[in-house]
């Protein structure tokens, strides 16, 4: 056999993965320091007790960049898990048994595409309330319609192939061959596509609490962070922005990158 | 031709019909109570339901839709989007300001993003495998989702900051200046016709820095898309038959490029779309008082109308900009119609 050599996109992006999952879950225990506790005078430049500083509130700015993705990351886990569950899902019956049901469950995720989806994420946020349980129910709802599109076209061309007929021929249900059969051709761009939706559920995550939009301050999460900073950019004091944008810049850079991975060696 | 512009201009104004009322009632369904906001603190029975009456929130809930689609006086039907909850002025005049700086601000990153997307992506078509052609891979992928709000910021701290080459990050014009009479809202524009140099210069450096950051990442998608589909055209057979026939290098490269336009243009369509609601990040960092910030005040303050009247307004334009760009596909590749 030939010896398989990694992709290194895809090492890269699954190391940059595994780092901000390991940081959502024992990131606040790393954080040398409270990360919502005021630890010393404020808007110090990074020292050896304060790696990155401190910001305009005197917060300690390495233990929040570790303990965000406990938000940032887990928002957007969660909503991409839970938007690709109910797509495939949704997509796998409209795609295979079509007719009306099929249509009207098209004809919504149209509307649902076209709509523009910072605002109305903005909308359902804040009307339904600012924080991350909401945002994980509205991210997973913007999200589920490109997950029911892409798993609806992609069977739409397995249920016509020969392994259909032959399942159906050596006497499996529709159910069986639908869920069983097809659904496992059928996964490979929502695989893919899951990635990519983590890395854009981190930056509107982030987006929305940049503007007032998301979870709450001090609450630790990067897009807070950059926009405590932003005034004071200006006033040199460039760490308390600079450093949780490089989380995000990595964090995002790693699911794409894997997204892309995967895309590549799902069509060899 | 006539009759698809029509049944398509029919079936989106349905849609961006659909789409207002739909944000009507989640609006109103979800928990939010606009009242408060209004009324201020310790309000007293009576002066609450005086704010719901003036507001038109004591109607049912169709009676409301009735009046806000004009079938009590002004409403959509009649041109009228209603008048802001917060200011007091029209929907429509506040739009009518902040919308062009946005379409100002979008139209000209686009215009840099191809410029530089389109070359550098048939360079790298014609050799596939190099330095460059790797180079633009891993710039595409990693621009293709990027925090645009903090490299903006960035920017500023870089090039206004460190470098002082370009202006204070605050708003449209530098503040000594008294902005030109408003005529059609885009400054640019409307500086040229004031025949005000000054202005216009300092509206084009105050411009540089927004756009730098849209198009740092719009550049990525697009040169992508340029890049696949120039080779694919490269690949073709009737690029073969032009070689073959000893056709000059300028026009093969001409009919090549006319051949792999469509994706280009589809992808910078729906690009488009997406901005005009997508640029209120870098708007808000730039303090440019675009649509997006516009309408990020009108989500946090509560005030439905203007909240209405954002997403109604930025339908119907994505649903033009998609007509546009579809007939103009149409010109490039008329076999489109025929499907």
């Amino acid at each position: 056999m030939q010896k398989r050599k990694i992709d290194p996109l895809l090492l890269i992006g699954l190391i940059i993965i595994a780092g901000s999952l390991f940081l959502a879950v024992f990131g606040n225990s790393l954080a040398p320091y409270d990360p919502q506790e005021p630890v010393g005078d404020f808007s110090m430049p990074p020292s050896a007790d304060h790696w990155f500083g401190t910001d305009g509130s005197g917060l300690d700015v390495f233990s929040r960049v570790l303990a965000a993705p406990r938000v940032d990351v887990a928002i957007a886990v969660t909503a991409a898990i839970v938007s690709a569950v109910l797509g495939t899902g949704i997509g796998l019956y409209a795609g295979y048994f079509t007719g009306r049901f099929s249509e009207i469950v098209m004809r919504i995720s149209d509307i649902l595409q076209s709509f523009p989806v910072f605002i109305l994420a903005m909308v359902l946020v804040t009307l339904t309330g600012r924080n991350v349980v909401n945002l994980i129910f509205v991210l997973a709802f913007l999200y589920t319609p490109i997950f029911v599109r892409l798993t609806r076209s992609e069977v739409l061309t397995q249920r016509t192939r020969t392994y259909v007929e032959a399942a159906r021929a050596t006497g499996n249900s529709e159910f069986q061959i639908a869920t069983r059969h097809v659904l496992r051709n059928s996964l490979a761009p929502s695989l893919v596509q899951l990635s990519v939706t983590v890395g854009f559920g981190i930056l509107l995550t982030a987006g929305l609490s940049f503007v007032g939009a998301g979870v709450r301050p001090p609450t630790p999460e990067w897009g807070i962070m950059i926009a405590s900073g932003a005034p004071n950019i200006i006033l040199n004091e460039w760490w308390t922005s600079v450093f949780p944008g490089i989380a995000i810049s990595i964090t995002v850079f790693g699911y794409a990158a894997a997204g892309n991975a995967i895309e590549r060696w799902a069509r060899k | 031709m006539r009759r698809y512009v029509l049944r398509r201009l029919a079936v989106g104004v349905l849609q961006a019909l659909g789409i207002t009322i739909a944000v009507f009632f989640v609006i109103r369904a979800l928990p939010a109570d606009p009242v408060s906001r209004i009324v201020g603190m310790n309000p007293t029975p009576e002066s609450i339901a005086q704010a719901r009456r003036a507001l038109g929130l004591d109607m049912s809930l169709f009676q409301q839709l009735l009046t806000f689609l004009g079938f009590h006086g002004n409403g959509v039907f009649t041109g009228s989007l209603g008048t802001s909850w917060v200011s007091g002025s029209t929907i429509l005049s506040e739009i009518a300001i902040t919308l062009p700086t946005t379409i100002q601000l979008i139209v000209t990153s686009f215009i840099v993003a191809l410029a530089v997307a389109i070359p550098i992506g048939m360079a790298t078509a014609r050799r596939p495998g190099g330095k460059l052609d790797k180079g633009v891979f891993g710039y595409g992928l990693f621009a293709g989702a990027q925090p645009e709000f903090w490299w903006g910021l960035m920017f500023i701290f870089v090039f206004y900051f460190k470098m002082g080459i370009a202006p204070a990050p605050l708003g449209l014009l530098d503040p000594e200046l008294t902005a030109p009479d408003a005529v059609t809202n885009f400054i640019l524009i409307d500086s040229l016709i004031a025949g005000d140099f000054t202005a216009f210069k300092s509206a084009l450096g105050h411009l540089v820095l927004p756009v730098l950051t849209l198009s740092f990442l719009l550049v990525g998608p697009l040169l992508k898309m340029t890049q696949q589909s120039m080779s694919r055209v490269l690949s073709s057979e009737f690029i073969l038959y032009q070689q073959a026939s000893g056709l000059e290098k300028k026009s093969i490269g001409r009919s090549t490029l006319r051949a792999a336009l469509a994706p280009i243009i589809t992808l910078t369509g729906i690009l488009f779309g997406f901005m005009l609601s997508g640029a209120v990040l870098v708007e808000s960092v730039f303090s440019l008082n675009g649509l997006g910030q516009y309408s990020v005040a009108a989500v946090l303050n509560l005030d439905f109308p203007a909240v209405q009247g954002v997403i109604l307004v930025i339908s119907v334009i994505s649903l033009f900009v998609y007509l546009g760009l579809d007939l103009l596909l149409a010109k490039i590749d008329p076999r489109i119609l025929v499907k």
